[in-house]
């Protein structure tokens, strides 16, 4: 859930031109230009409206402005927020809209298909699982959004909550829908580090490092200044993640097994003001944020690449769309900090107008290929009653091993060659699963359903990144240390072949608003 | 120093549904060596992958954000993510059950539609005064912001309302995350609902008997208390401005809008079964809908954070088709018969006072309910029986011998001897409760 805030230009010394080029220089250049350019614009009326309309209430400059704080890899500072716990002020007040307008919610019910109709390009709507009655459900829509909010759990180290387990990004796969940079996930330099607490790798939020907080390896060094001499600890997330790594793996590690993060340099009175809530989150677990330093570690924290998706959030197959981190593009190959909770909500937003739009049109729903659902349910009901196969637990454990070993933070051809094998391995294990039958909130059973999903992503995520010989953003290579742009501008895109195995593509970068050379050339 | 020092003791509330009954707890033995660092949240997952994978419990967000993991913890409410083994006494035994107040679904999970029912009920949503684009230039120390303060960080996780003793007396009463929505709301410049929320919010904001249980267990840190009294003062402010309840204020505009709204095409919505069942799945929750508009303040409810933020969501728009139905969760809890007192004992010509004890029970979730019944025996085996709860406010109505009238003394609602409301706010009449005499003893039944 998002903490640090929501980048969007209001000042008027500030201007989209700036976001757009900040965002295509953290994207190293490969995001699709047209999602990135809607995404600044659209985040301004999208901010107003949070406030005007959904009752939000963002700090305040003493003037009364809508306050903005600095972040990472931003040429002016346009971080709106709440504290440092923003996102669930956003989440709260959209939600009570929600109860306001009257909208049919489906509790504690998790996708878990699309459905297709018999040609196989035709959304039909989705199977559903009801988790507190263990029932599947079908519903069968005249347009169908998926927006699950990705959520790359499939690693050692993960910032979002375990409940997040990929499953929009896995589903939309397995329906045959046409992928994009699934290499690139984000790694957020700052998890904490917990040992064996299920809190390991929860975030520390950007904002620290905007403010001035500094980092140390286990030897007491500043190894910032050494890898970005320039902006130091306010360097991209991608930077930040790979330099603590290269630290952990030479043997510079502090004594928990990941970096110091300082933030009492710059003083008790404005860390507490200013980062209560992390304070606080430190302060659980023995850390003293405040007054001390804090180990923390990169944590796997955002898919940058999902569905493909043009600038009305349709994906590749009919009546399908996509929004937020489920789809791919905004961010190129690094998301910056702040742009991720602009692109949910301004991709929310957009992708309910667009869908309105479509439905004035075209409001029949295709049918069903006979017997799909019926073949799906028996196929996901098999671990109940199954006897004697692996516990969904101990895989989960095996893929987030795998994970962050071989197609973690930094990677190389020999990890990735490796890893394929391992996860189709570990696929037969989760078809082969069993699960004890019950049918109220069983826990369990939902794990299974999220290894499902974690194998799917972990095999495009390997595949895409054997697919780029070079290290750009968020996809390191230790075997091509470099960043080509006469070789990397190109995008990665897979999709489900008929046996399933994916089936990939390359296709250079449109630049359709801003050359290569402006990118290259554009400072903060 | 025993042999095993770190080894703790945990004793869990598990319900199965599928079994009934009252529920039981089981003792799992755990060796928890590093307490400092070692959530509750950590215990019941090592419990459910070390011990037993068929316990059941909520939890998202792991990081005190999104209010799932609410539950009950050596006797106190708490967020099983931010209570740490460290904080609990040492070398004691550990004791989780689930939220009072609420249904249980299974084992630590309970049903919070109840809780949510209220909360929408309190007109839980921003609605500007009047349209406007750009944000409000508020200065930090503006005086209504810094009553807010922090009160708008609540997560809905439902330990407030648990630990509150006025809610389980007073079923109508919206309890504190409620009452301090509304209190957020009351307070917000910008918003455009205050008469219609005070109206509400009055309903209940004298129910609460200022015992700060709801303050010291927030996991925000919120004050619920402090949110009431803050109500309790604007209700002397504008009392006189305050008009009867009416009905659902979107309710009107959610009509115009649906004109415009393009029509589903399909007819089976399967959402649709699901929200009108819904209160009749919980007594408490059906009185806690105001009397107009009570279906529909009904029909909309729906869990809060925990869809936000749980797992994964497909938004479906356009024509819904179900091939399945969703059925409520929750079996409805049956009405019983309860007797009242022998017939013979009952003055005929008569109204008699007479008290009425039950208890309602669905697995941990067990009421004693102690109320009042207003007998009127007009000839032997004649009888009408009423409530004595003012459908007002729910305050005890009693028989007048000398005006032959029933007399509410809170605010001065009266009704004749039929019940039928002749003075005062009363909405309508007394209700009647159906009775039968069974071997002489006179029986009504309540849900």
């Amino acid at each position: 859930m998002v903490q640090g805030g929501f980048n969007v230009v209001l000042n008027p010394e500030d201007s989209h031109e700036k976001h757009l080029m900040d965002t295509l220089k953290g994207g190293q250049y490969i995001n699709n230009q047209d999602l990135a350019k809607q995404l600044v614009e659209e985040a301004t009326p999208t901010v107003k409206e949070l406030e005007t309309i959904c009752g939000c209430f963002f700090d305040r400059f003493p003037d009364g402005r809508v306050h903005q704080k600095p972040f990472a890899g931003q040429s002016f500072d346009r971080t709106v927020h709440r504290g440092d716990l923003t996102g669930i002020e956003i989440i709260s007040r959209t939600t009570e809209q929600v109860f306001k307008r009257r909208i049919p919610v489906l509790e504690e019910t998790r996708a878990v298909e699309l459905l297709l109709d018999a040609t196989g390009k035709t959304v039909t709507g989705a199977l559903l699982y009801d988790m507190r009655r263990g029932e599947f459900l079908v519903v069968e829509a005249a347009a169908t959004l998926v927006a699950t909010g990705g959520g790359p759990t499939q690693y050692r180290f993960h910032a979002p909550g375990p409940e997040k387990s990929a499953d929009g990004i896995a589903m939309l796969y397995r329906a045959g829908v046409r992928m994009r940079d699934m290499e690139m996930i984000q790694f957020h330099p700052t998890g904490l580090i917990v040992p064996g607490s299920v809190v390991a790798g929860a975030l520390l939020e950007e904002g620290l490092r905007g403010a001035g907080a500094h980092l140390y390896n286990g030897e007491g060094e500043r190894y910032m200044q050494r890898y970005a001499p320039d902006v130091a600890e306010r360097a991209t997330r991608d930077v930040v993640s790979r330099s603590a790594y290269m630290e952990m793996m030479a043997g510079r590690a502090c004594p928990e097994g990941g970096v110091q993060i300082d933030a009492a340099h710059m003083g008790a009175d404005f860390v507490l003001k200013s980062f209560p809530g992390m304070a606080e989150r430190c302060a659980q677990f023995g850390y003293d944020l405040v007054r001390g330093r804090v180990p923390v570690s990169p944590t796997a924290h955002f898919f940058m690449g999902g569905a493909e998706i043009n600038t009305d959030c349709q994906a590749s197959l009919h009546k399908l769309f996509v929004a937020g981190e489920d789809a791919g593009g905004v961010h190129g190959a690094n998301r910056l900090g702040g742009n991720g909770i602009a692109e949910s909500c301004v991709y929310g937003r957009l992708a309910g107008k667009s869908l309105a739009r479509f439905l004035s049109k075209d409001r029949g729903i295709a049918k069903t290929a006979p017997g799909l659902v019926k073949s799906m349910v028996a196929r996901l009901r098999e671990p109940l009653s199954r006897i004697g196969g692996r516990s969904p637990l101990q895989i989960r454990h095996d893929i987030q091993e795998t994970n962050w070993l071989k197609v973690g933070i930094i990677r190389n051809q020999k990890d990735l060659d490796e890893a394929l094998p391992i996860f189709r391995s570990l696929g037969d294990d989760v078809e082969r699963a069993s699960v004890a039958q019950s049918n109220a909130c069983n826990m369990v059973y939902n794990v299974w359903l999220d290894t499902r999903s974690m194998i799917d992503v972990s095999i495009m995520a390997a595949t895409s990144a054997l697919l780029r010989d070079e290290t750009r953003g968020a996809h390191t290579r230790l075997d091509f240390p470099e960043q080509r742009d006469d070789y990397g501008l190109f995008n990665t895109f897979l999709w489900r072949g008929e046996d399933g195995m994916p089936v990939t593509e390359k296709k250079p970068v449109e630049f359709t608003h801003k050359p290569v050379e402006a990118c290259q050339k554009w400072k903060k | 120093m025993t042999s095993q020092p770190t080894s703790r003791t945990v004793r869990v509330f598990r319900y199965d549904p599928a079994e009934g009954g009252d529920g039981h707890f089981d003792a799992y033995t755990l060796d928890i060596p590093a307490p400092e660092t070692t959530t509750i949240l950590d215990v019941l997952l090592r419990i459910q992958r070390e011990q037993d994978p068929s316990l059941s419990f909520r939890f998202a967000c792991r990081v005190n954000m999104c209010g799932s993991c609410g539950m009950v913890i050596n006797g106190r409410e708490a967020l099983a993510c931010k209570t740490n083994v460290a904080h609990l006494p040492p070398a004691q035994d550990i004791t989780i059950r689930p939220l009072n107040h609420f249904p249980v679904i299974k084992d630590l999970v309970v049903d919070m539609d109840p809780f949510f029912a209220k909360y929408e009920d309190a007109l839980p949503f921003f609605e500007p005064a009047v349209e406007h684009d750009e944000p409000y230039a508020i200065k930090p120390d503006n005086q209504a912001r810094i009553d807010i303060g922090m009160a708008t960080d609540c997560i809905a996780c439902g330990c407030c309302v648990s630990s509150c003793t006025m809610v389980n007396h007073h079923a109508g009463y919206a309890g504190p995350a409620a009452l301090n929505r509304a209190f957020t709301l009351l307070a917000d410049q910008r918003d455009g609902l205050f008469e219609a929320r005070l109206t509400r919010a009055l309903d209940s904001c004298y129910a609460c008997r200022t015992e700060f249980n709801c303050t010291e267990v927030c996991p925000k840190q919120i004050s619920g208390t402090r949110a009431i009294k803050y109500i309790q003062r604007l209700a002397l402010k504008h009392l006189k401005s305050l008009k009867p309840l009416s009905a659902h204020p979107v309710e009107e505009a959610a009509k115009e809008r649906a004109k415009d709204a393009p029509q589903p095409v399909a007819t089976g919505c399967s959402c649709g079964g699901h929200h009108h069942d819904a209160p009749a799945a919980s007594p408490a929750a059906a009185t806690a809908c105001p009397p107009a508009g009570a279906e529909a303040a009904c029909a909309s409810r729906r869990t809060f954070l925990t869809a936000a933020v749980g797992a994964g969501a497909v938004a479906v728009l356009g024509g819904i088709l179900g091939t399945a139905a969703v059925a409520p969760t929750q079996v409805r809890t049956p009405a019983q018969w309860v007797p009242v007192a022998a017939l013979k004992d009952i003055p005929v010509g008569e109204v008699s006072t007479l008290p009425l004890g039950y208890t309602r029970t669905q697995a941990f979730h067990s009421e004693q309910v102690q109320s009042t019944l207003l007998v009127r025996h007009d000839a032997p085996g004649q009888v009408l029986c009423f409530s004595n709860a003012c459908p007002h406010l729910g305050c005890a109505v009693s028989w007048d011998p000398l005006s032959s009238r029933f007399k509410c003394a809170c605010h001065g609602g009266a009704f004749d001897r039929d019940g039928n409301v002749i003075a005062g706010p009363p909405p309508r009449g007394l209700t009647r409760l159906p009775w039968k005499v069974e071997d002489g003893i006179l029986k009504v039944e309540v849900v």
